[in-house]
């Protein structure tokens, strides 16, 4: 949701490098290289990739392609197996205690609650449905340009990473700063640079 | 200087443009004239943010309401508050936008694009139309960034341009003038 439908939230940001000559195979050939592989029937924790922007289950663009005009649109898809620290705590101590009664001791040693930790959060893990998070982007070949749907800082950082891994060209978000210096004429550059804020009252 | 000082150290110039858009949203009864482009109406509505101060002694106030006057932000203002975050209604050759902006960050928040045919026709199903839906999308999109971009660019020419004691001082008037009388 954003990109294509309902209310959209997105930042801008430009993309800094150089493409290849062939720019739009180097392109194909990346996106399908670090397209999303599912995890669902594996015991991975954490799968990141790139899906279609009209179906995230499409991650071969089998049914649509994700060239547009000039534009290239891909959703940055992440699935994560996750534990609620308050289940994993539950269980820990429902197992320690059973432990304990079974070892007919008093009190379990430190070694032996870190093993049980260990053992009971890589158990909740594997039974863990992998939590899915989508986020769209639109990025312009003519513009080095590229809308991100999302305003979340932890996706930027996502995003950025990744992108970088992906196509080799680095992200910049464009803020009212950065912006300035591409509006202003040549001769106020120099004032932009030495502005200070300004008193309204 | 690297980005993460930039934003730090910039961060009033994008407030200051929500505020001074504010003003000359106002200063027109909702209209402001783009050079070369006619007019465009910009309404400030529902929602606001207000900030002052930096870091740990930043002060944030909140402003919500369907049929305010905004008093409450426009007292915040005089007490020398920035905008941070405004609902904005931008119209412009018969298109109207609304927006959640950010000012800092310039980050764009539910943003409520104009609907069209080809946007709104939900049962395309050939790649040519599908294609089409998301040209028209992304045209709209670039449109609304464009218009802020020309909102931004007359903001940077009279901040930075030499008649900006002459604007700032009208701007204090207003302030002074559009707060709440107890």
């Amino acid at each position: 949701m954003g990109f294509l439908k309902g209310s959209a939230s997105f930042v801008k940001f430009s993309v800094v490098g150089e493409l290849p000559e062939n720019s739009l195979d180097f392109i194909a050939q990346k996106v399908i290289a670090f397209s999303f592989k599912d995890i669902d029937d594996t015991y991975d924790e954490y799968s990141i990739g790139w899906v279609s922007v009209l179906n995230m289950f499409d991650s071969q663009f089998a049914y649509a392609s994700y060239v547009a005009g000039d534009y290239i649109t891909l959703t940055l898809r992440v699935d994560e197996r996750k534990v609620s620290s308050a289940i994993l705590k539950k269980i820990v101590q429902k197992e320690e205690e059973r432990v304990r009664l079974e070892q007919q001791v008093p009190k379990l040693s430190r070694s032996m609650k870190v093993q049980i930790k260990e053992r009971i959060r890589t158990d909740l893990m594997r039974k863990a449905i992998p939590l899915p998070s989508t986020f769209e982007l639109c990025w312009s070949l003519s513009d080095g340009t590229l809308y991100f749907f999302s305003t979340n800082k932890k996706a930027h950082a996502i995003l950025e990473d990744f992108f970088k891994e992906s196509f080799g060209l680095l992200l910049k978000q464009q803020i009212p700063y950065t912006m300035a210096e591409h509006l202003v004429d040549d001769d106020l550059l120099e004032r932009l640079d030495k502005l200070s804020p300004e008193i309204f009252v | 200087m690297d980005l993460v000082d930039i934003i730090a150290e910039k961060r009033f110039l994008g407030q200051e443009f929500l505020t001074w858009l504010w003003w000359k949203s106002e200063e027109r009864g909702g209209s402001i004239e783009l050079p070369g482009a006619g007019d465009i109406t910009v309404v400030f509505e529902k929602h606001m943010l207000l900030e002052s101060g930096e870091g740990e002694s930043s002060e944030k106030l909140i402003c919500t309401g369907l049929q305010t006057e905004l008093q409450e932000a426009r007292t915040g203002l005089q007490m020398g508050k920035k905008l941070e975050q405004a609902r904005i209604v931008i119209g412009h050759n018969s298109y109207e936008y609304s927006l959640t902006m950010a000012g800092a960050m310039m980050e764009f928040r539910n943003v409520r694009l104009p609907k069209t045919e080809a946007t709104e026709n939900d049962k395309s199903t050939s790649p040519e139309e599908v294609e089409g839906m998301i040209l028209e999308r992304i045209y709209l999109i670039e449109e609304l960034v464009r218009l802020v971009n020309v909102l931004f660019g007359l903001f940077l020419k009279a901040r930075l341009g030499p008649r900006w004691r002459e604007e700032l001082s009208t701007i204090r008037q207003w302030v002074a003038k559009t707060a709440v009388i107890v």
